[in-house]
Parts: C-alpha cells; structure tokens; sequence
C-alpha cells in the first residue's frame, strides 16, 4: 500500500484557479454537521461507462436528500484494482464513497489478491440496482437464437467480447460452455465499449456484458439469452429467453449489483453519519424522481433493486464463492 | 429528416446563432489546449458540472466547440517552444519548432491556425453528408487493421532517426518498453510497475509527454538567452497586419495537402480506440513519404506542420461518428458527451437520429460552425503568439516548468505524476544532450501499449495464429502499403542520386 500524500484534484483545482464553477458547485454550511461539504465518488472504470452512467443518475435525485453536491472521480485500471487501492487510502470520514459494481469487482478482488477484505476494510452499505449478465450479438450476426449460437460453437471455438475476465458474464459463457460441451474464446476488450463495439462490427461472434448494456444499444443489439431465472426487462431486451430455459442447463445466476461502498472504519467511527448516508439513500430509491431519471437513462426501472447492508454484504460473499468455483476458468490455472 | 438545402440552412444558423456559447467555449478551448495536461477531455470533465446544468443542445455544442477548439490550441507550445500542449500536436513539434527557431515562428502558427480550422471544417463537412458510410469504417477496420495503421506510426521513428539510425531505433525501442509497462490486457497482471500503483494503468502520457518536452526544453532553454538565434534576426522581423495576412495566404495555398491530411485524419478518428495522436503521426508520415522534398522534413519544413495540424482536427469530428452512428463512442471525450446525453434522458446512436434529428446533425454542424467562427481569431493570434519567442528565457523557462507542472498532475490527481514529469524531464534532458530524439521516445511511449492491445486482441481472436496479421484484405492492402513507404524512400533517393543533385531544400 502506497503513503505518499494525493491532493484531492478537486479542491486543489478550485483553490488554485479560484474559478466561478468552484464557488457554483460550493454550498453553504447547513445546520447539520454532516454533510458540511461536498461529497467525493471514486469510480473504479473510466467515464462514459455504466457505472458513470448509474451513479449519475442516483446522485441527480440523491443530492436533494442529501443536501449537498457530489464530485466523481474515475480510476480505470487492472480490472478496478486501481480504483479500489486509490479508494481504501482516501481518508475514510464517510465523505469519501465508492460506487462499484460487486458482481465484476468482488471477483477482481479474490482473483487478484489485492489484499482488501470486503466486510474487514471495506464494506457495502447499499444495493440501488441489480441486472443480470446477458449474451448477445450484432445486427448482422448470423445467429438467431442462443441455441444457433452454441450449436456453432460446439463445431468451432466460437469468439466473444467481454470487458475483462474476472466479470460475471465471463463465467457465465464459460459455465455456458462447459455444460453443453460449446467452446468460447473470451476475448477481453477492456470495457463495455469496446466490447460492444466489437460484436456490432462482427470482429467477434457475440458480446457478453450486464443486460444494461445491449438495452442502451437499441436495435444494434439482439440479447439471445439472459444469466438469471428470468428476463427482468423483456419488452427492452427483445424478448430473450433466460439461458438455464433455452439450453436446459443449470448454471447458477450469473448477476451484478451496483452498491455504495465504504470504509470499515468510516462506520466504525462516524455511525452518525453513515446513518444519514443510509437513511438518505433509501428515500433516493423511494423517490419516484429516481424511477423516472433511470428511466430517462435509458434502463428498464425492473432493475432498480434495493436491498440494505446485509443483503448486499450476501451477494457480495456469494460472488466471492463464484469466484473460487471459477477460478482456473477465468486464470488459465 | 432528410438533409436537403432548406434543412442544413436552418440548421447552419440555428448553430450560428448559439455563437455565444460556442465564441468562450473556443476561447476555452484554445487556452487549455495549449497548456498540457488540460487538454480537451480533461477540461471537460472538470466542467463537467457546469455542462449538466445547460440544457442539451447547449452543453453539446459548448463542449464540441471547446473540443474541437483544444486541438487547435495544441499547436501553438508545440511551435512556439517544442511543447506540445497534446498527443496529437506532438508530431508538430518536428517541424514547427525549427521554423521557430528560424525565425519563423508567425508563419509556422499562420500554418497551424489554417490547416487546424480548414482542416476540421472539411472534416466536420464532408462527416455531415457521409455519416452512413463514415460509420462503416468500423466495420471493416478491426484489431488486426489497427496493428497495421499503428506501424505507419512507428514507422516515422525510422524517419525520425534518418541521421543517427542507431541512436533513433534505441530512442524509439527505449520508447516502446517504458510503453510495455502497466497491467498487462488480458490477465490485469502488473509488469514492470515497481509495485506502484500509479503505474498499474501504465506510463501516464500526460506527465511523459510534458516532461520529454517541456521540462527538458526549459533546461537546454536556459542554456540560451532567447529560443530564437540572434543570427536569424527574428526579434527584428516584422510582425504588422500586412505580415500577418501574407502567412495566412501563405498557409492557405496548402489546401490540398490540408484537405487529405484532414480526411485521414476523419478516417482515422472513425475507428474506435484510434485517435489524434495516431493520426498526426500516421499523416506526417505520410507527407514526409510523398513528398518531392522529404530531406528538409524535421528541419522546418512548412508541410510538416500542416499535416499533423489538419490530421488532428479531421479526427474531432471523426471520434463522434461511432457515438452518433452505433451509439458507443469512439474516444474519451465522446464518452464524456455521451454522459451528458444520458444524464438528460436522450437517446445516442441511430435513435438520436429518429428522436431528436435536430440534435444528431445539430452536433456536427456546431463543429463546422465552430470552425467558422475560429477564423477570425487565427489573425491576431497569428501576429501576437509569435511574440512569445523574443520573451527572455530566464523568464520562460520557470514558467514552463511551473506550468506545466500543474499540467501533470490535472489529469489523474497524482502528486505521484509530478514526479514522473520530472523523470522524464531529466531522460529528454539527457536525451537531447546526447543526440537521442525525444519523440522517437515519445512515438514508443504513446503508440506501443496500443499496438499492444492491438495485436494481442487480434492474436486472442485467432487463437493465437499468428498468420491472423494476413487475414484480411484491408489489413494486407496495408501491409503492401507499408512496406512501400519503408522501402520508397530508399529508391526514390538511389534514383535522385542517380538523376543528379538532391533537390534544393524548398521547404516553400
């Protein structure tokens, strides 16, 4: 773990440049002691993204709980190994938040021995939304259906774009592959995006990402199956059957949450505080103003989920479970 | 929405009459561009807030204006003291910083300003009627394409060390590994980062690129008591109105050679993960190929500044084609548009076009407009900026340092990036003492993790076959190409040499 000393980029920025969006974006003291300031967000991918995306869209409705306003800032890197490492030597006061993705994130952290214990160093406190993987292709892909598309992979190692493997969707097409006998070559493109990108031109054969994604595609994206009980968002991800129906197999649900991160010693040390972050959150989630801004967004409002610190603690370990089952899979091991 | 006379007339004046938005958000631009480290996506983000309260249409075009204007203000450090403010406007440094130091530092920015506003209007133009076709680049240009177009790229390294081959291939090999470092793409296993996290991401290109040139030019700066040699006269040269206008004249006679580096530079934007670095390397060194002149290129020669210049504008409007015509942006600073497009609920990609037409093409036509409105600011720009260079050294080099300082640690927040700035500063330092080019150091720094990613995406793909590099009919296409302009230039010298003395040095 690194010592040497961050300035805050915002706060320097504002300082040094002394401009009228510092003093736009400042507020003033409230009666309250918390929150006196603004809020700082780490996002451990890069901007434009669907974390970006969701935590966006919460702080716009969130802030009027709050009261006060939020600052973002983004570490991509080493599969959000970067954004957690930066996040853990924040100064942890309950100002400084993580908004991550447990499904992807929890599988980076026991794949890749970061050394930072979810529930000992860091814990999550809130659940706001919940999709399931999905596998889907291009317009001009030749496959149909998800049946079409394993049948093609059982006569050749058939291609596919994830944004990085210790993800969800990539046990989920591995899992995929070792219970009907298919073959998939995962081909880690580094983020939604680009991965995306690459099965609408057809440099892959198929794209597995959150359901989110193909959803915000439109029509450049035909979902062939969907890693869950069900399909939570028929009417937007053309109707697609869940996989374990389609293919009768039993994998388990492959899912991700987006969830409020913090440090272990933040609620150790300001209960208060994280109270008022919960008790906040949780009127952001009945507020229907968060209904219609994710919908707004883009996002079926079937994947809102909330769900308080226990149950996001539990999907948590049961994703850290995932990861172990898959480990060699997703290793090469 | 048909895209007749009466439907791009309203739409050129209803982006005329946003001018009040796009003339700050110009001169925004304009200024950040040129100080490194606030480059367009950076400044972006930092405005981000005041973005999202504006409505749509406003926050778009305030930020196209301020993007497109970014690259432009790029190119005037690079000239006026071998800095360049981004990536893109690092191959302008080649020439544009000898024509300074020659003494003719108005006529290189009169160059610059021209091939950056022509170059982008052409651009944002020729995007506008062929969007459909533009988008599907994409569709044909993939990672194995990619490796390709990135070795033209390298392939100016070559170019760059023609007087000291040895000295320009270690510079350019020393480039490449400090490249290498970073979480590696596939496993996210760390190489070569000393356990720092900072590195995990890789060599930040902001901090390496402003100590390579700023830091070290501030040193071998303050050796000099001016930038411009007292023997060029430059101080006495005239810098009047009537100066000025013959410059841009001047510049404006490139037009071709601005129209086709623009239009590589669009095609090259058009391809996701590409962008204006690559394509200011790719099209200097394709003007140094074909060019009658090639000798005179790295020591002032005026096309060396067009083609990087226009090249870098013509990818600002080629970066939004992936976002408008599939809906996943092409860049970074797509992204960041697309956040804004999403935080107020509107569609991207072919919906934009159905739901909001005005807005798809209102994008593209604030850029063009944008543009438009620059051409009055490149004259005085043109006769003022060139003043910079009589400014004593003594003064100007703390000022760069100090700036630029500020400069490296803007974009990640690293106190850590101030650091490698200074790193970096004393490797180009010692470079430059020793006869090493820092931007065959830079080409490495900046190209080599992309040419990475590149290949290893295109070797995943094909399970590890490496004949997948001769798969395809556009990448072998390339490949024909670029072996031609490696070997070209050894033949058409051996026939010139036969033919009778080089030509004359005509860098007009």
């Amino acid at each position: 773990m690194l010592s040497h000393p961050r300035l805050p980029r915002r706060r320097f920025l504002s300082a040094a440049a002394g401009t009228a969006l510092a003093a736009g974006v400042g507020r003033a003291a409230f009666a309250q002691d918390y929150p006196s300031r603004n809020v700082h967000i780490t996002v451990p991918t890069g901007e434009g993204g669907g974390a970006d995306r969701d935590a966006r869209t919460f702080t716009k409705v969130w802030a009027d709980h709050m009261k006060t306003n939020f600052e973002f800032d983004y570490y991509p890197g080493a599969a959000g190994q970067v954004g957690y490492e930066f996040y853990m030597q924040q100064e942890p006061n309950a100002y400084n938040l993580l908004f991550s993705n447990i499904g992807p994130e929890v599988i980076m952290l026991t794949l890749q021995n970061v050394g930072i214990d979810i529930g000992k160093d860091l814990v999550y406190i809130k659940k706001t939304s919940t999709e399931p993987m999905a596998v889907w292709v291009g317009p001009s892909s030749p496959f149909k259906s998800l049946e079409a598309l394993v049948d093609e992979a059982k006569k050749r190692t058939v291609t596919v774009s994830v944004s990085r493997l210790p993800h969800p969707a990539s046990i989920g097409m591995l899992a995929l592959g070792e219970a009907t006998g298919a073959t998939f070559n995962l081909v880690p493109f580094g983020g939604g995006n680009p991965s995306a990108m690459a099965a609408i031109t057809g440099e892959v054969d198929c794209c597995a990402l959150p359901l989110a994604n193909p959803i915000s595609l439109g029509d450049q994206a035909i979902v062939l199956g969907v890693f869950a009980d069900r399909n939570p968002a028929p009417d937007e991800a053309n109707g697609a059957p869940a996989v374990n129906d389609a293919m009768g197999t039993k994998l388990p649900p492959l899912t991700s949450s987006r969830a409020w991160g913090i440090h272990k010693a933040a609620i150790d040390k300001y209960p208060e505080r994280i109270e008022i972050l919960k008790t906040t959150m949780q009127e952001t989630l009945d507020d229907p103003a968060y209904a219609e801004a994710v919908k707004a967004s883009g996002l079926p409002t079937a994947f809102i989920d909330v769900g308080n610190q226990e149950a996001a603690m539990a999907e948590a370990e049961a994703t850290r479970e995932l990861a172990i089952r898959y480990k060699d899979l997703l290793t090469g091991g | 929405m048909e895209l007749d006379a009466a439907t791009l007339a309203g739409l050129f004046l209803h982006a005329f009459s946003l001018w009040y938005v796009i003339v700050p958000a110009v001169l925004i631009g304009i200024v950040m561009g040129a100080i490194p480290g606030f480059a367009a996506h950076n400044t972006i983000i930092i405005l981000l807030p005041l973005t999202l309260a504006f409505d749509v249409e406003t926050a778009l075009v305030f930020m196209v204006a301020l993007y497109c204007a970014s690259h432009l203000g790029g190119g005037v450090p690079a000239i006026l003291v071998n800095i360049p403010g981004t990536g893109g406007a690092a191959a302008t440094t080649l020439d544009g910083y000898p024509m300074t130091k020659k003494g003719e530092a108005q006529k290189a920015l009169a160059l610059s300003f021209v091939a950056s506003v022509l170059g982008g209007l052409i651009s944002s133009v020729v995007t506008l009627f062929a969007l459909p076709y533009l988008s599907r680049v994409g569709y044909y240009v993939h990672s194995v394409e990619m490796v390709v177009v990135m070795l033209f790229g390298l392939a100016l390294i070559a170019s760059i060390a023609a007087q000291d081959m040895l000295k320009g291939l270690i510079a350019g090999a020393f480039g490449l590994m400090l490249g290498s470092m970073g979480a590696d793409h596939i496993y996210a296993a760390p190489r070569g980062t000393f356990g720092l996290l900072e590195l995990f991401d890789g060599v930040p290109l902001v901090p390496a690129l402003i100590g390579l040139f700023a830091i070290s030019e501030a040193l071998v700066m303050l050796e000099e008591t001016s930038i411009v040699r007292a023997e060029d006269g430059a101080g006495a040269r005239p810098v009047d109105w009537p100066a000025t206008l013959r410059n841009v004249a001047y510049a404006c006679t490139k037009w071709w050679h601005i129209t086709w580096c623009s239009l590589l530079g669009l095609v090259i934007g058009v391809i996701p993960g590409a962008g204006a670095s690559i394509a200011a390397f790719v099209a200097y060194q394709q003007s140094l190929f074909f060019s009658k002149t090639p000798e005179a290129y790295g020591r002032g020669h005026p096309e060396g500044v067009v083609a990087p210049e226009a090249a870098n504008n013509g990818v600002t409007t080629g970066t939004l084609v992936p976002l408008l015509a599939i809906g996943v942006p092409g860049g970074s600073t797509a992204a960041v548009m697309m956040v804004v497009l999403q935080f107020h609920g509107f569609p991207f990609g072919p919906r934009l076009f159905v739901e909001a037409p005005g807005l798809a093409y209102g994008v593209i036509v604030a850029m063009a407009v944008s543009y438009v409105l620059m051409i009055p600011m490149i004259f005085p720009m043109v006769r003022y900026l060139s003043k910079v260079t009589v400014v004593s050294t003594l003064y100007l080099a703390p000022l760069i340092v100090a700036f630029t300082l500020v400069g490296a640690f803007v974009p990640r927040g690293f106190v850590f990036d101030i650091g490698i700035a200074i790193a970096f500063g004393l490797i180009g330092y010692v470079a430059r003492k020793t006869g090493y080019h820092v931007a065959a150091i830079l080409i490495g720094v900046i190209l080599g993790p992309l040419i990475e990613r590149s290949f290893i995406l295109a070797m995943r793909i094909s399970g590890n076959d490496p004949f997948v590099m001769f798969s395809s009919a556009i990448g072998n296409v390339l490949w024909v190409l670029l072996v031609l302009t490696l070997v070209m230039p050894y033949v058409l010298k051996r026939l010139r040499e036969r033919s009778g003395p080089p030509a004359a040095e005509g860098a007009e």
